[in-house]
């Protein structure tokens, strides 16, 4: 259960994000969580509940994008989307792939009146 | 009131304070030519038992410093201070995993000018020490073979961040249906470039190796660091 670390993170930046923002309420948090991280969505969703309890994010939506993992195979460039984890170019069979996507922890926007 | 509501972007990492902290304690240990490796593993898979029999070996040669992450107890810290090297004990409290700021807290109790090799044994956990840096120059993975030939594929994001692994309790291989085949190939295709050691750390098979190799990227670093 980090996801409750994970979530002391993302109050961390909306507090700092606020405090530049004239903001009577926060209706909507938006995630992107790449595939190659261990958040899990449901997790964040139940963190993000106790977390907002009493704050001016109470009853704010989360919304968790699941960023998938993409690769660039080092040997030919070629791009791809890593499925299961196998990090194996579908183009040359080589294996040393750069990871070009799917590590993200972001708070991205919010939404707010 | 809908056109009073609005959307701020942000992009910010979720990560940044524990990121920030763990570069302040990489410099420490660049600074203090010292190499720190974060060992993580399920609970029972070895992690402590492999640094009881990797201690009285790498002493003789370096000075090593230990940092024991546990939930409650400081039971593993007791089993490395009979090895009469520095460990400090870190408690979480039920949290899953060491954070680098808790690491932080710890570093003035060891005399720096004395250490090769700061071993911080994470939580006995293979998914949350995952996302966390502590600030150390790699981490090791610790799993033993009972625990399944599944286990890389299902806990790829340890594995795809980790230098070596080593394959603990080699020596029940033939009491279990592991298939020590597909589980190395699994290994192999999430990194290509992890080292693998298969040792028993009950009967000490496979332990010089990993030792040796250890020993290794403890020279390695200092020439690189000074």
């Amino acid at each position: 259960m980090h996801e409750m670390s994970l979530m002391g993170g993302v109050f961390e930046v909306i507090e700092r994000t606020l405090s530049q923002h004239e903001v009577k309420r926060v209706l909507q948090v938006k995630l992107k969580v790449g595939e190659l991280t261990n958040a899990e969505p449901d997790a964040l969703d139940m963190a993000f509940e106790a977390y907002s309890k009493d704050t001016i994010c109470e009853g704010a939506e989360l919304i968790v994008e699941r960023v998938p993992v993409r690769g660039r195979c080092r040997n030919c460039q070629h791009e791809f989307t890593v499925k299961t984890m196998f990090f194996l170019c579908p183009n040359c069979q080589h294996t040393a792939i750069e990871v070009i996507q799917g590590e993200e922890l972001l708070l991205e926007s919010l939404e707010v009146e | 009131m809908d056109h009073n509501r609005r959307e701020i972007e942000v992009m910010a990492n979720l990560l940044g304070s524990n990121d920030m902290q763990a570069e302040v304690n990489r410099t420490h240990f660049q600074k203090n030519h010292c190499l720190a490796i974060n060992v993580i593993g399920s609970p029972g898979a070895g992690k402590t038992t492999l640094l009881e029999k990797t201690l009285p070996q790498l002493i003789l040669d370096f000075q090593v410093g230990v940092i024991e992450g546990d939930i409650f107890t400081s039971k593993d810290a007791d089993r490395i201070a009979v090895h009469e090297v520095p460990v400090i004990q870190i408690n979480t409290g039920g949290g899953c995993h060491l954070d680098s700021r808790m690491v932080s807290k710890v570093l003035p109790e060891f005399n720096w000018q004395a250490l090769d090799l700061m071993i911080i044994e994470n939580v006995g956990n293979l998914v949350c020490p995952a996302d966390f840096d502590l600030g150390e120059a790699f981490k090791i993975i610790v799993l033993s073979i009972v625990e399944g030939d599944d286990k890389p594929a299902k806990y790829p994001v340890i594995f795809r961040n980790a230098k070596a692994v080593v394959l603990n309790k080699m020596d029940l291989e033939l009491l279990t249906d592991v298939n020590m085949e597909s589980m190395k190939r699994d290994i192999k295709l999430i990194n290509p470039e992890i080292e693998i050691f298969e040792v028993s750390c009950r009967n000490g098979n496979g332990l010089q190796a990993w030792t040796s190799w250890l020993s290794h990227e403890i020279e390695a670093y200092k020439k690189n660091e000074s």
